[in-house]
């Protein structure tokens, strides 16, 4: 099997984005949006992160994948939040009651307007994580993945290890691909596993174990490469340049503003969890 | 000697300054707060990670040369590529009573203890990144700095001049954490069960903390007969798990608004338990692997 990176080039806005100015964007999003549970403030980041998530042009064929996995994830934890009550207490100290639930004679479910309320804030918010966090592998280049982080301040050494996982990567799966299929030539069959929880995992090992120690192996010669080199022995310099445009700059403006703006509205104490008009009239008296 | 002096005070004032805003966030006005209480929670969780290493800086674990980088790029890839075949993308492999196998755990503890708490932390946050990306899913970086964590508690036992004094040191660790849970337990605020409204009981949770200390304890010496390295990597590993991924559920609370119930449940144990089990196995084999190399090779 082939272990390949997501990322397409394509001639996008986003794209043309420095990915410096990409990552704080979206830690900053990420940070504002955590802020709030008022259900207005989590559309704003909603909207937000859709408009990224559009503007990279990623198809749902693209991303199918993610949001299998992602989807039916965040409704069921949203759905076990709604059911098991109060998040945590002081987010609202009463309930406008809608119905009751009583299951067994013993346990009673309660549907109030702000358990709705909080549940769609809950969906909202983590939909908007996940977009905002979705785009970032289908449209940055991993071989500017080590420039990116050395230019986000990461000392040498680390940023260069990142760019060498990244490039490792597809090495390392030939590799075991190599090795897994002269395995099954020995008989090993890892979608067959028998017996036990304990010999299942056991017998995952010929295939684990003669990956990593080859790769560990193989190892010593890049180190010896590198040393040659006088790695480590000054300041690094890198191939690929990363140079703000216009745009960048603008985005970078955004997302500081994003930061202050929300924590000042926050502190004022705006955004703070709040339930529709609607719903409290619905409660019953 | 001045500049160490003046570092401890402004890691000190630091530390107080974060349980200042800690304690902001409980009281009246915390409620206005509490979106930073997640970054709050990571910032308390890195000036920890400072301070162990400010305190043990002299040692060669938090060493980094070429053996080092090399070594973080290696295991990093080799975590991400695990991890993304063993997520049912490629290998759908059968589960045991709703426990599901997953070896990548086995690297950032495997690459941990064996080239130290840096390379370990590289290995389990930037390969849990790694492993994200192949499959697509993005970027969260609470979960990033808990796979990190884990390599990271892994990799202390460098710090140590033998396995024996890690494993006592240990020891006396799961004592203390014992104590202070079960005192948490009973001097800690009521809690309501969330369908029935009744006080949930404490001392069946004291038990169960008891119960778990003592399994723990006893872990520490059934495994010695296999060896002190294999009881080693087995404890930190399993310490290096329930950090991690318990600091990641925790900080998910704040992050996805879940309650303490379904952090728990629907992340803490599904992702903690199957961990320590799948490590405890693959871990030692991995280790006595590269330690039958390193015996061939002299490196």
């Amino acid at each position: 099997m082939l272990v390949s990176w997501k990322y397409r080039p394509r001639n996008t806005l986003i794209q043309r984005l420095d990915p410096r100015a990409r990552l704080i964007f979206m830690l900053a999003a990420l940070v504002s949006l955590l802020f709030f549970w008022d259900l207005r403030y989590e559309l704003f980041f909603f909207v937000l992160a859709l408009g990224q998530y559009t503007l990279a042009r990623l198809s749902f064929r693209d991303t199918r994948r993610a949001w299998l996995l992602m989807g039916p994830l965040i409704v069921i934890l949203t759905i076990l939040t709604f059911l098991t009550g109060r998040f945590h207490e002081g987010v609202y100290t009463e309930e406008h009651v809608l119905g009751q639930l009583v299951l067994f004679s013993r346990l009673t479910i309660v549907f109030s307007a702000e358990k709705i309320a909080f549940a769609i804030a809950q969906l909202l918010r983590v939909t908007s994580i996940t977009l905002l966090a979705v785009v970032i592998p289908y449209t940055i280049d991993p071989s500017l993945y080590g420039v990116t982080f050395r230019g986000l301040g990461l000392p040498d050494k680390f940023a260069y290890a990142m760019d060498l996982a990244f490039r490792l990567v597809p090495t390392l799966g030939r590799d075991f691909s190599i090795t897994y299929d002269a395995q099954r030539a020995r008989g090993y069959e890892l979608e067959k596993l028998k017996g036990g929880i304990v010999a299942q995992i056991r017998r995952v090992a010929p295939l684990l174990v003669p990956v990593v120690i080859q790769a560990i192996v193989g190892g010593e010669e890049v180190i010896d490469s590198m040393d040659l080199r006088a790695f480590g022995v000054g300041p690094r310099t890198w191939l690929p340049q990363l140079k703000y445009s216009r745009a960048d700059r603008l985005l970078l403006a955004f997302s500081v503003l994003l930061v202050t703006g929300g924590t000042a509205l926050m502190v004022m104490g705006y955004g703070g969890f709040w339930v529709p008009e609607f719903l409290l009239r619905m409660a019953q008296p | 000697m001045k500049s160490k002096i003046w570092t401890w005070l402004i890691v000190l004032v630091v530390l107080a300054a974060l349980m200042w805003v800690a304690s902001a966030l409980t009281g009246p006005e915390g409620t206005k707060l509490q979106g930073l209480t997640w970054l709050l929670w990571v910032v308390i969780a890195g000036v920890v990670i400072y301070i162990l290493y400010f305190a043990t800086s002299q040692s060669e674990a938090w060493a980094v040369g070429t053996r080092q980088v090399v070594y973080m790029a290696i295991g990093a890839a080799l975590y991400g590529i695990f991890s993304w075949l063993f997520n049912g993308t490629v290998f759908v492999v059968p589960s045991v009573s709703l426990v599901s196998i997953r070896p990548a755990i086995a690297l950032p503890i495997f690459f941990g203890y064996a080239f130290g708490p840096v390379v370990g932390f590289f290995t389990g946050a930037v390969g849990n990144i790694l492993g994200d990306f192949i499959t697509g899913w993005g970027v969260y970086p609470v979960w990033d700095i808990g796979n990190g964590l884990i390599g990271l508690v892994a990799g202390l036992v460098m710090l140590f001049p033998d396995r024996r004094k890690s494993l006592s040191t240990l020891t006396w660790l799961v004592g203390v954490l014992v104590l202070a849970a079960i005192g948490i337990i009973v001097l800690g605020p009521v809690v309501m069960h969330p369908w029935t409204g009744e006080e949930i009981p404490r001392m069946p949770w004291v038990w169960v903390v008891v119960i778990g200390g003592v399994l723990a304890l006893a872990a520490r010496f059934l495994m010695k007969p296999l060896g002190e390295d294999t009881a080693a990597i087995n404890l930190w590993g399993a310490l290096g798990i329930i950090i991690g991924i318990g600091f990641a559920a925790f900080a998910d609370i704040w992050v996805n608004g879940y309650t303490f119930f379904v952090a728990m449940v629907g992340e803490f144990i599904p992702a903690a338990g199957p961990n320590i089990i799948n490590a405890a196995i693959l871990a030692p084999i991995l280790l006595a692997a590269y330690k039958a190399v390193q015996a061939r090779t002299g490196r």
